[in-house]
């Protein structure tokens, strides 16, 4: 390795600077692109692992099947008997169910529909709160005995968030038309549906809405500890099943751990994100083609030069080397513009983000993917100069030096 | 020193080239002998194959036929890694055009030739400096060759030549692209190269004046070696 062929390689880069540049731009594009989609799909995952981790091993989620928000399907309910029966299965040990509904929301002559979950709060009510994964901001949690008192997601004490005046403690207002008093807030959740949820205690819902008795939309199990979680979650699915009375692949439900679920959030994420950066890959391949284009033309345009050093001592090797520097340095600096920007855009990214109440969307920035992303540009760059280097090495000196 | 050693020799060369259907030959047999310490010049018509005789002497090229021996090593027989050698450390090629680097500064071509024998970097600043010293051009050794008049890239290219110590000294009309005031200034430094230093010397030249300065003269005609008589009618 010769460093004399890195300075010389630079020398040449700079030469022909307008081509080098529109050159390098089109690697940047590439890595800049693919730096921003990893680092966000690498922030992704290390939430998903630290919520998953947070909420604990140990829940059994009880859902519908049809897709969309959780509890957003009214038509699905499990029974209060239905609850009982999972209580009774061996390896669970505690078992809440959560009314869902879509609510009217009035505020200062403002309306607002958002979604209202009922809290257990009964002895198996740390259930839920486990769940949730965030404590109170300010005020009290809802207890037994609670019927006309709501708590808050954070977003309802935020200016021109929900509503343009934030709602403060003891503060009335309407829930389809029933006036009820705020009693507390919870901390932030980091994106705007759950921060914009409204809690109320099961019996409040069910004096507010004697429909909604006994159909819960959501339902949350505990494993016993030294149960594996994933096999009490298919045994009680196939009893559920059995209970409810329902044929195998018909149920209208599933359960499955909360690891589960969120692994599956997750790796739809990473798909979205593998397909995005598989076109920024694309992009790169464009951008090796527009290397290798450049260096035939350096070839090309320098054939007296190559005669030139052949005929002063260069071996064929030295001329490969010459040149495969040559695109290295293109690809390398290409990379590091590319993870610059590309760190640029994925900070902003994030704070825009966290601006729109989706603070868990946030790019992480490993060493692995800075250095990954420079070498892969750099050896781009050389395989994309393989060729017009070969081509450069086997010109027959003298034809080169009468090259004009 | 043995001045009677041969240090080239080329033993009935041909060179044709293919163009299509018709070919050229360029060389039709030419045997030549040069001796170690000898400054030769080679005169003959244009097209008469002083340049592809030259060429193929500094292993840029392979004959068609015939056999040319550097140093007793027939160059047919060398791959293209040991002719890559030869050229940079046994043969110091001089053009008409010059042929420096653009890019690169008076120093960095003269260095050029060094980097690709691998001398430390320590020695080759070194020698670069008193190259350009020796063709008096160490108050350019920054410039670029497009910064520098012909005489002065000339006197660069000859520095860039001896940079490796070679054992010949290859001229292809080194004074071709000069006035002749000039052209004299850089014969001076081939002259002192030979007198002094003993440096062999091969040199074409279109002008008489110019090839006086060498111990011996050959005329190419057509490809072949020919008295002086009959070079020029
Ligand atoms: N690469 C080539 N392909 C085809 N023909 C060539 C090639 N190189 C040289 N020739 C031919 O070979 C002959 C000798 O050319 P050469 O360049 O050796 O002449 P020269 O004596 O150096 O002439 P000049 O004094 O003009 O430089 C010419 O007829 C030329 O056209
Ligand atoms: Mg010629």
């Amino acid at each position: 390795m010769k460093l004399d062929y890195l300075k010389y390689a630079i020398n040449n880069v700079t030469h022909r600077k307008m081509r080098s540049w529109l050159t390098v731009i089109s690697i940047l594009i590439g890595i800049m692109s693919i730096f921003a989609l990893i680092s966000f799909g690498q922030g992704l995952s290390n939430y998903v692992t630290t919520i998953a981790a947070e909420t604990g091993v140990d829940k059994l989620i009880v859902q519908t099947k049809s897709a969309g928000i959780p509890g957003a399907d009214e038509s699905f309910v499990i029974t209060k008997d239905e609850v009982d029966f999972l209580r009774k299965i061996n390896g669970i040990k505690e078992v809440v169910g959560m009314y869902m509904k879509v609510v009217e929301v009035e505020h200062d002559d403002e309306l607002k529909y958002v979604f209202m979950i009922s809290l257990n709060t009964g002895k198996e009510r740390a259930l839920i709160e486990e769940m949730l994964t965030v404590e109170l901001d300010k005020g009290r949690a809802l207890k037994t005995g609670d019927r006309s008192k709501v708590v808050l997601g954070y977003n309802y004490q935020l200016e021109n968030n929900l509503f343009e005046r934030p709602i403060t403690l003891r503060d009335k207002i309407l829930i389809d038309g029933n006036k009820v008093e705020v009693i507390g807030f919870y901390e932030k959740i980091g994106n705007p549906q759950d921060d914009s949820n409204i809690y109320m205690t099961e019996e409040g819902v069910e004096y507010f809405y004697p429909e909604k008795m006994n159909k819960y939309g959501y339902v949350i199990a505990r494993t016993e500890l030294g149960s594996d979680p994933a096999e009490v979650a298919e045994k009680a699915e196939e009893k559920l099943r059995k209970f409810k009375d329902q044929k195998k692949g018909e149920e209208d439900f599933y359960i499955m751990t909360f690891e589960q679920a969120i692994e599956m959030f997750g790796s739809i994420l990473s798909v979205i994100n593998g397909v995005l950066v598989l076109i920024a890959l694309v992009s790169l391949l464009v951008a090796g083609v527009n290397i290798t284009n450049t260096m035939y033309t350096a070839v090309l345009e320098r054939t007296k030069e190559i005669g030139i050093m052949k005929a002063i001592g260069a071996k064929n090797s030295d001329i490969v080397m010459i040149f495969l520097f040559e695109s290295a340095v293109v690809g390398l600096v290409g990379g590091i513009l590319g993870v610059l920007l590309g760190y640029l855009i994925a900070k902003g990214g994030g704070i825009i983000a966290a601006n729109a109440g989706y603070s868990f969307l946030q790019p992480a920035f490993a060493p692995s993917l800075i250095i990954g992303c420079l070498l892969f540009s750099t050896l781009m760059g050389i395989i994309a100069g393989v060729m017009p280097a070969r081509q450069a090495s086997k010109m027959n000196p003298t034809d080169a030096l009468h090259y004009e | 020193m043995t001045n009677k050693e041969t240090i080239i020799e080329l033993k009935d060369v041909w060179k044709t080239y293919k163009m299509g259907a018709v070919e050229v030959h360029a060389l039709r047999g030419i045997s030549l002998k040069v001796k170690r310490g000898e400054f030769l010049a080679i005169m003959g018509p244009s097209g008469s194959g002083k340049s592809t005789a030259m060429n193929m002497v500094g292993c840029l090229d392979v004959p068609s036929k015939g056999n040319i021996y550097l140093l007793d090593k027939d160059i047919a027989k060398m791959s293209e890694s040991e002719l890559a050698k030869v050229r940079g450390k046994k043969i110091g090629f001089i053009f008409q055009t010059f042929n420096l680097i653009n890019t690169l500064t008076a120093r960095e071509n003269i260095t050029l030739p060094m980097v690709f024998q691998d001398y430390p970097k320590e020695e080759r600043r070194k020698r670069a400096e008193d190259l350009l010293k020796m063709v008096e051009l160490d108050n350019r050794m920054g410039h670029k060759p497009s910064e520098l008049s012909g005489g002065q890239q000339q006197r660069i290219a000859i520095a860039r030549a001896l940079a490796n110590e070679p054992e010949v000294i290859l001229a292809d009309e080194p004074t071709g692209n000069l006035d002749s005031s000039t052209g004299e200034r850089v014969m001076d430094f081939l002259t002192k190269l030979h007198k002094e230093k003993g440096t062999t010397i091969v040199m074409v030249t279109h002008d008489l004046k110019t090839a006086r300065h060498a111990d011996r003269i050959e005329f190419l005609k057509d490809g072949q070696i020919v008295p002086e008589k009959e070079a020029f009618t």
